[in-house]
């Protein structure tokens, strides 16, 4: 049973990993790190940046597939990026049913009350952003970010995280947190990188976070959220 | 000794039901949770308890120290579609008048959201959502054994049958951290509702009534011409009772921001007829306004806090046979009532909790006018702690320091009285725990 953490590293990895395989590895590629600070210069863990070249991605014939879990009444992971097209999983593995919904505008869909696999996966096949929720828990929130390139991740707790395999190209680079107002989301940066280059960006987060949804259902137990 | 073994093979007939349950139904369809509490009792008061129609504001007496089955309760809930399900919560308590009854049945319909409007229906007999406390299953506290002197009440005496329907929505954006809940409510019964307040006066314990419970309270004092008490009668209230074929409602706002602090504005009234005498129960007007906060505190303390305020209008020489005495009169008493409670979960299982209590009441329209009927507060202390996902237990103290004008009068009792309860509690749970 892979970790929250494995998962939520896991699907960069494996869509560029699977982009190599697909349009050859080039024998030299870029990186680009990125760091995510608040107004105070503290790093900001959990937030989503995703590359896009300007040049147009190849096109892809393979499947792309990610996993959605659901355990403790909550999402797992919190937040999953993936790439436009891409088959999500909803898999159940707390021991209570859920229900499934979304209502956003890029992707409405509803898995009715189920546990374990009892659905086939969801495509999901317009950019933007799925707000996750379940109908039976109010507390239940996660989000599938949907994006035009397979070059994505999460900051790690220092706030830092690394797109490797980069072709040389000029990127934008675009920034997506829950912590910040949809309004107050730093504009995109365009960067370039070289084909053997490490590009660095240090991104700031201008206004006042929001609460870690995460942290807090984990800190929150204190006080009862929900009701019977 | 008999009543104990009756208990036991209650207690092991529920078990092995709920057992059966859980084999047969993997799926979650049908879910079965059961919950044994035994504590142990000592309690220190002048009066004995008003659940053997004394004078006490404890749910024991003196006389009742020591094993007692304090709450054996199953609650079953059934999923009858994706967005409809009915729960049913039914116990036993040694203390109360019949057996096994039902403290709340219901539907629930949640339809799936088309947008940022969530929705919920409840249709049945529930407790309306003022309590900030009673947030576990069965409504009880996770905080202490002994509910805070307004949960206590609404435990007892509120208990609208009757629809509910709610909207919850996330303000600003999807996911937003700030969100807005309004729920609304018409129902019928609960118009006795206030007589055992009236009567008794507040009270803590952990003893909610069921939709059939009659409750004891203490004898009506019988006058002569000269205005001396020259005997009593018994009398009980039924507070689920429907007494003049009229609704009441309730209503109330709450604003949540992520899972750090919860604000609650309610108002209930249950527009009984005072004159109105239905099912052996005559009506008393009664409605409050309900103020409730909570919230995550730095060094993860906990903070609840509930202030509720309201009056209830009755007919003085209103008689328990349904007569009225030449000499009726209409009167209006104000009741009110606040908490503060910290609490802190240590290392996930320990929760240690505070509790400060104040509670009054008098008389505001009639005579005599500005009687102070029950004035007083009370200190709550618990530990508990979670050993597993079926054994829990914990030691409660309490001490409720209290006035109450008329009693000298009414049953040559003590005006001021100070209670204190001690109880170590066990508990034992089958069933998953989450929802």
């Amino acid at each position: 049973m892979a970790t929250p953490a494995e998962l939520r590293s896991s699907p960069s990895r494996s869509a560029v990993w699977i982009l190599a395989l697909l349009i050859g590895a080039p024998a030299a590629a870029g990186t680009l790190r990125v760091t995510v600070v608040d107004e105070r210069g503290q790093p900001v863990e959990r937030v989503a940046v995703y590359a896009v070249p300007s040049k147009p991605l190849a096109v892809t014939t393979g499947s792309r597939n990610a996993l959605m879990d659901q355990a403790h009444s909550a999402f797992v992971p919190h937040v999953l990026i993936v790439q436009t097209g891409t088959s999500v999983l909803f898999p159940n593995n707390d021991v209570v049913s859920h229900h499934v919904y979304s209502f956003s505008e890029p992707k409405t869909f509803e898995l009715g009350l189920y546990k374990g696999n009892a659905h086939p996966p969801v495509v999901f096949d317009r950019p933007g952003l799925v707000v996750l929720g379940c109908n039976i828990h109010d507390s239940m929130l996660g989000y599938v970010l949907v994006v035009d390139t397979p070059h994505f991740a999460l900051t790690n707790p220092q706030g830092a995280l690394a797109l490797g395999d980069l072709a040389a190209d000029d990127y934008e680079v675009h920034v997506w947190t829950e912590r910040l107002r949809p309004g107050d989301m730093p504009a995109a940066k365009r960067i370039a990188v070289s084909a053997d280059g490490a590009a660095t960006l240090t991104l700031k987060l201008e206004g006042k976070l929001l609460p870690d949804h995460d942290r807090d259902l984990r800190t929150s137990s204190t006080l009862s959220w929900e009701r019977y | 000794m008999g009543t104990v073994l009756t208990r036991a093979a209650l207690a092991a007939a529920i078990a092995s039901l709920a057992t059966a349950a859980f084999a047969e139904d993997a799926s979650d369809r049908n879910r079965f949770q059961l919950e044994i509490d035994a504590s142990y009792v000592s309690a220190d008061s002048p009066f004995d308890s008003w659940t053997e129609g004394g004078l006490g504001k404890l749910r024991f007496s003196e006389s009742n120290d020591g094993l007692e089955s304090t709450r054996v309760f199953a609650q079953y809930r059934g999923r009858i579609a994706d967005t409809l399900s009915a729960t049913v919560i039914a116990d036993y308590q040694n203390d109360a008048s019949s057996g096994i009854d039902v403290t709340e049945a219901y539907m629930d319909w949640r339809p799936i959201p088309k947008s940022a409007n969530q929705q919920q229906v409840r249709f049945g007999a529930f407790y309306p959502p003022f309590s900030l406390e009673n947030a576990n299953l069965g409504w009880q506290s996770p905080f202490t054994y002994s509910y805070s002197a307004i949960n206590t009440w609404l435990g007892e005496e509120i208990r609208p049958v009757g629809v509910e329907w709610s909207l919850r929505r996330h303000i600003g954006f999807a996911g937003s951290p700030n969100e807005l809940r309004a729920f609304a409510s018409a129902f019928y019964g609960n118009d006795p509702a206030g007589t055992l307040l009236f009567w008794r006066g507040w009270s803590m314990h952990d003893r909610q009534t069921r939709l059939n419970d009659k409750l004891p309270m203490p004898p009506h004092p019988i006058w002569d011409s000269t205005g001396a008490v020259v005997g009593y009668y018994d009398q009980s209230v039924e507070p689920v009772a429907e007494t003049d074929h009229k609704p009441g409602a309730y209503a109330g706002v709450e604003w949540r921001y992520a899972r750090r602090v919860l604000v609650q504005l309610a108002r209930y009234e249950n527009r009984a007829d005072p004159y109105a005498y239905g099912g052996g129960q005559w009506g008393w007007d009664t409605e409050f306004t309900h103020l409730g906060v909570q919230a995550s505190l730095p060094g993860e303390l906990g903070l609840v806090a509930q202030w509720l305020k309201g009056d209830t209008y009755w007919v003085q020489g209103a008689g328990a046979n349904g007569t009225l005495s030449p000499f009726a009169s209409l009167v209006g008493d104000a009741f009110s009532s606040k908490f503060l409670l910290l609490t802190r979960l240590v290392h996930g299982s320990h929760r240690v909790s505070l509790r400060y209590d104040t509670f009054d009441m008098h008389r505001e329209a009639g005579q005599p006018l500005g009687l102070e009927e029950d004035h007083g507060s009370a200190w709550t202390v618990a530990y508990r702690y979670e050993h597993s996902a079926h054994w829990s237990g914990g030691v409660e103290w309490l001490r409720i320091a209290s006035g109450r004008e008329p009693w000298e009068y009414f049953y040559g009792a003590p005006e001021d009285a100070t209670e204190t309860e001690v109880r170590v509690q066990l508990t034992y749970r089958l069933g998953v725990a989450n929802r």
